[in-house]
């Protein structure tokens, strides 16, 4: 029975997660380590001290090496940050064949097509992910051998700044190991917390950590549009600082005690302590104020996802609703506050059943994610196999030609 | 794992899979440079074992195809204590066969080499086929097929002395040993043959497959008959295709190897009754079996009778004995 050890690893703003796990026969896993540490060096999901950066990350390694009991072999690297950018490229190819069947050569070919758009210099590949396939307009999974004019299809591709991911992959590779797969952690979360049938209802996942937030919209099964926004909790915290005139600490305490996604106090004088130890310099501040704040910048961040779907977003077309997750989807009234913006129910996701108890916390949503989308993903979004042409086939071809 | 690219070339422009992934040692941690060291140390231990065992297997194949000897000794292994032997059909013993081997008091079972003291059994043209085998912890055990002699034969011992030897169906000329006399003195002796020295023996002599078949079928057809052969002489199998037989009754009976000996033998026994039937008559001198159709006999002359010639007679097809009534 063949085994590998491979560990999902997130270097996110708030945290390094690590989660070892054993993969059995490619699709089996079985997790038997985790890791943990406080993130440094690393802003927006951007490497910017490689050596704190190293320092965290390979902590949280040895973590789940040392509790898992095992050697890692390779790494599942999440990646995010606001450096990432993506755009659709579509092409069409009009169908070979005489008797108009598509055949493995046009679905090679529209592909190849769809793949073809150069990008920028400096920037690499991160994910090539495809939409259903339309013929003749009609949306279909799978056109071999259907019958049609003009096959079309489309790549969401995910692009980044190969100075900024190739940074991430040397914080892995400082700790001697390779990184084998990169897996957007917009995509990980959202494999995590929803399942087939409420992608193909047409979901949005959108996932407010510390320093960034990643959504993802899936419609009719398939990934419509990723995206990443350098704006998350930490720009809560620092307009709390400079509304407030409190220190970032501070403010980052009456955020976690205090702060609220939707203004529900009304009265003024509803007033809470600073610090709330009675120490030296602590004083009152209103309760209003710091709702305020802070739901104010929810709803904008909110919003500004919403205009970057643009017209990808159709509430009609997300019959699952809204999903939240991470730190910042924390916030009280964050569903609301969703609710209101998107015009669907929203709620906070919830992994699945088979995550163990200890790993229900929404900080693994990602890790857990990186495992759940690479085992999941070769399987479902895969081209069709051309089929290899043997001899008995040749000849059928050449029978039916004649 | 990437969706798009398992079944389609890659795309142009570069994957995040052509960033290099090396990272110099001294961008490395303290844990990744641990790491590393600890693979390099795996790494190193796993060649040096595989060439360890490589190594090994290539010392033991040689030692196989060299020195096989040398290679038991190297292992462990328990004495020869005990030598069993197999020997259903045959006379030779476990004794002759631990004096034959010799072995040393101190040799190990693993230590033996076993063809050459199989070749050892061999050397005594009584055994026929010998095969020994291992039995841990300290058994050898010898497994004995003999030959059968049908001929006796009389050989110079090199000193001028004459020597009885033993002649099997396939014409192997040996020393019996740990024969019942009784048995031997039944044998025929073997005439007309020119032993030819070959090593510490004799060469196997031709033609005695014939000669068997005619012996054992008289001995299995005609015991009678059989028991009353002397000598059987081969000195015109090669020219005439016939085998000699002297009786204590007949001076001369003339087999031929081209004819069924059943038939020639049921013809002698015929010929033997009717001339035992003749009242006063002389006994047979001769009696030639080699014919097809008639047998030519002579009886002995006599000197008050008429020539020997004219009082020969022949036997008619239609005066044979049936076989059955052999």
């Amino acid at each position: 029975m063949s085994s590998r050890i491979v560990a999902a690893v997130e270097i996110g703003t708030d945290k390094v997660a690590v989660l070892a796990g054993e993969i059995t026969r490619g699709r089996a896993l079985n997790i038997i380590g985790v890791g943990l540490a406080p993130s440094r060096g690393v802003m927006k999901g951007e490497v910017v001290d490689y050596k704190a950066a190293c320092e965290a990350t390979h902590h949280a390694l040895e973590m789940a090496e040392k509790r898992a009991g095992i050697r890692i072999e390779e790494v599942w690297l999440a990646q995010t940050g606001g450096h990432l950018d993506a755009f659709l490229n579509e092409a069409s190819v009009n169908v070979k064949s005489a008797d108009n069947t598509v055949t493995a050569l046009d679905i090679a070919s529209v592909c190849e097509l769809a793949k073809e758009k150069e990008l920028p210099a400096g920037r690499s590949r991160i994910h090539e992910i495809r939409r259903p396939f339309r013929l003749d307009g009609r949306a279909v999974p799978a056109p071999e051998h259907l019958s049609g004019r003009r096959l079309e299809v489309g790549y969401w591709i995910v692009h980044g700044p190969e100075s900024k991911i190739s940074d991430n992959i040397h914080v892995v590779g400082g700790y001697h190991l390779e990184v084998r797969e990169l897996v957007l952690a917009s995509l990980a979360t959202g494999s995590l917390l929803t399942s087939a049938e409420e992608r193909a209802q047409g979901a949005l996942v959108i996932d407010l950590g510390k320093g960034v937030t990643d959504y993802v919209l899936y419609r009719d099964g398939h990934v419509l549009v990723t995206g990443t926004l350098p704006v998350a909790g930490d720009h809560l915290t620092n307009d709390l600082s400079l509304g407030l005139r409190v220190t970032l600490a501070q403010a980052e305490q009456l955020k976690l005690r205090h702060a609220r996604a939707t203004a529900v106090t009304r009265d003024r004088a509803d007033k809470v302590w600073l610090n709330g130890d009675a120490s030296f310099g602590d004083r009152q501040l209103p309760r209003m104020a710091i709702e305020a704040i802070t739901a104010a910048r929810v709803q904008e961040l909110l919003e500004v996802i919403r205009a970057k779907l643009g017209p990808a977003f159709v509430p009609e077309h997300c019959g699952a609703g809204v999903f939240l997750a991470g730190g910042t989807a924390k916030l009280p009234g964050i569903e609301e506050a969703a609710t209101r913006v998107f015009g669907l129910p929203a709620r906070r996701g919830v992994p699945p059943g088979w995550v163990k108890d200890e790993l229900q916390d929404p900080m693994f949503s990602t890790v857990l994610g990186v495992f759940q989308f690479g085992l999941r993903t070769a399987h479902e979004h895969a081209v069709p196999p051309r089929r290899k042409t043997g001899l008995l086939s040749n000849l059928t071809r050449i029978f039916a030609a004649t | 794992m990437n969706p798009a690219t398992d079944h389609i070339p890659e795309a142009p422009g570069r994957s995040w899979r052509q960033i290099r992934q090396e990272v110099k040692p001294v961008a490395m941690s303290r844990l990744g440079r641990r790491r590393r060291l600890a693979g390099w140390a795996r790494a190193a231990a796993l060649t040096v074992t595989i060439a360890g065992a490589g190594w090994g297997l290539y010392t033991v194949a040689h030692s196989w195809s060299t020195n096989r000897s040398e290679l038991a000794t190297a292992m462990h292994s328990e004495l020869v204590r005990e030598i069993r032997l197999s020997n259903p059909h045959g006379v030779l013993t476990r004794e002759w066969a631990a004096q034959v081997l010799a072995l040393p008091r101190t040799a190990s079972l693993l230590a033996l080499d076993l063809p050459a003291l199989r070749d050892r059994l061999l050397a005594h043209g009584q055994v026929q086929a010998a095969v020994l085998a291992r039995e841990f912890p300290g058994t050898l055990a010898i497994t004995l097929q003999e030959r059968a002699p049908v001929a006796r034969v009389q050989a110079d011992d090199g000193q001028g002395q004459p020597r009885q030897l033993l002649v099997a169906n396939d014409g192997v000329v040996y020393e019996g040993l740990n024969y019942d006399k009784a048995m031997l003195a039944g044998l025929p002796w073997l005439d007309g043959v020119r032993l030819v020295k070959s090593g510490r023996g004799f060469a196997p002599i031709t033609g005695m497959a014939e000669v068997s078949a005619l012996l054992s079928t008289a001995q299995l057809q005609a015991p009678h008959l059989y028991r009353e052969w002397l000598v059987v002489s081969l000195a015109r199998l090669a020219e005439r295709d016939e085998i000699i037989v002297k009786s204590q009754e007949v001076p001369e009976i003339v087999f031929s190897r081209k004819r069924d000996y059943f038939k020639q033998l049921a013809q002698l026994d015929y010929i033997v009754d009717a001339a035992r039937g003749l009242a006063a008559a002389p006994p047979l001198q001769s009696v030639n079996l080699s014919f097809e159709g008639q047998v030519p006999v002579r009886l002995l002359a006599d000197p008050a009778g008429p020539p020997a010639a004219s009082r020969s007679f022949s036997l008619q097809l239609s005066q044979r004995k049936k076989p059955r009534e052999l």
